[in-house]
């Protein structure tokens, strides 16, 4: 039997990374990963307080690429593979990623960026601190307004567009939320902001650019959002709101609160369900989702243009903070 | 009064039931087994330590599931370890994963792999890799 041991002293490219504010220690045989990860990892001011390590083997052998996924989990391990080269082991008590990996893979930027830094996120999470809810998020004058919906209400392109109204972008699909001890800090990821073929009528900049085919078979405009929109990339913040986003057919909007108890139900159907013995991560998980639900949270129903609404938003936000002021 | 969260179907099959549960010898000469594949569970258990994993000492905690997902592949064997965990992929349906600080073995078992080839030849190669 072929026996592949994932040994760091084999690996002499190591360093300190972070992604989402989460700390990764990082080692690789390969130069190529090393760089393509170097390039990822953002540094932030607000750090989550437990970090993750991540051991990587690239057979420079091999060139198979990324291939269909299959994921399983049983007790504190999930496991990943993209074809039979390409290979994840994610232990959530001991927090650790150890994977086998092709030298195509190892050098597919857009495969790490995509996929498996956000992956890794969302697996470990629990375990670092680092809850990953589906929304978006947008910055202005240090607070946070946090904007969910389900699939198809437009929380990418109202992203957009409140970057282009005053607002700063930190996420436009999954925010990871941490806990600090005076609040709640939301992390941005280096993602980039993925735009459905329809948005070209809102955006006309987007005329002669060029449809991807995403990770998940979708066509889509996946853009450098600082590059695409000269929009100012925030990489974390405090939220402060949290607003459900919902398309209605008539022209006009109107926010309505939300109680506690939906907003926990949202949260929670962005997270996965984790073993009993996980219980510290658990017990971690609910009380960052707790604090996330008792944020202000509106749902704002709008029929118009992403104009419109970034409009409406703007004018709630800037409401919202002179109530704070007064 | 607490509301029970609205999960996520269990793509990983975390949580699958597993109502055939063993247990043969005590102390450090244990095998506690528990799978939802009644041959798996018989297997394991008339098996026994010895045959499982030679001449180690130590209980062993077992929990395989028999995974029905059709993934049409059948390649060779690899051998993963980062020094706690050692995985054993055959092909992409069959994980059989073995933590040797906590002494468990557990994972899935494509339905094209047969439980003579599982306790004489997957397990043993993977707890004595």
């Amino acid at each position: 039997m072929p026996f592949l041991s994932i040994d760091p002293t084999d690996m002499y490219y190591s360093r300190e990374l972070c992604f989402a504010g989460a700390a990764c220690d990082l080692r690789t045989n390969s130069p190529w990963l090393y760089g393509i990860l170097e390039g990822l990892s953002i540094s932030t001011r607000e750090t989550v307080p437990g970090g993750f390590r991540m051991w990587v083997a690239v057979d420079e052998s091999s060139d198979e690429a990324v291939g269909e996924p299959h994921f399983r989990g049983l007790h504190h391990v999930v496991t990943a593979s993209f074809g039979g080269s390409n290979v994840f082991v994610f232990d959530i008590l001991r927090r650790t990623l150890s994977a086998s990996v092709s030298a195509a893979i190892a050098r597919d930027g857009r495969f790490w960026k995509e996929k498996l830094i956000p992956i890794t996120l969302g697996i470990l999470g629990a375990a670092i601190g680092l809850v990953p809810v589906h929304c978006a998020c947008l910055e202005m004058d240090g607070a946070g307004l946090l904007i969910a919906g389900v699939s198809g209400t437009g929380k990418s392109t109202l992203s957009v567009t409140l970057s282009k109204a005053g607002f700063n972008y930190v996420s436009d699909d999954w925010t990871y939320i941490s806990r600090r001890h005076d609040g709640l800090v939301a992390h941005g990821t280096s993602a980039p902001v993925k735009l459905l073929p329809d948005a070209v009528e809102h955006f006309r900049s987007l005329m002669g650019r060029s449809l991807q085919r995403s990770m998940n078979g979708e066509l889509a405009y996946e853009l450098d959002i600082a590059e695409a929109f000269g929009a100012r990339v925030e990489r974390g913040c405090v939220p402060r709101w949290l607003v459900f986003l919902e398309r209605s057919r008539g022209a006009g909007s109107v926010f309505t609160p939300m109680s506690s108890a939906e907003a926990r139900r949202y949260v929670n159907s962005s997270v996965e369900r984790l073993p009993s013995r996980l219980f510290e991560a658990v017990a971690m998980r609910a009380q960052t989702i707790e604090q996330v639900a008792l944020l202000p949270s509106w749902r704002f129903r709008y029929g118009g243009t992403p104009q419109f609404a970034a409009q409406e938003l703007r004018e709630f936000v800037l409401h919202r903070k002179q109530e704070i002021y007064v | 009064m607490t509301v029970e969260p609205c999960w996520h179907p269990d793509l990983l099959r975390r949580f699958v039931p597993t109502p055939y549960v063993f247990s043969k010898g005590d102390g450090p000469n244990r095998l506690f087994v528990e799978s939802n594949d009644l041959e798996i569970a018989l297997g394991i258990r008339q098996a026994g330590l010895a045959q499982l994993r030679g001449k180690r000492v130590g209980a062993l905690l077992c929990k395989l599931i028999r995974d029905l997902a059709d993934l049409g592949d059948r390649s060779e064997i690899t051998i993963i370890s980062d020094g706690t965990l050692r995985v054993l992929y055959l092909g992409r349906a069959t994980i059989l994963i073995y933590d040797q600080e906590r002494s468990e073995l557990f994972g899935f078992v494509a339905r094209n792999v047969k439980v003579e080839e599982l306790v004489s030849s997957l397990i043993p190669g993977l707890l004595n890799a």
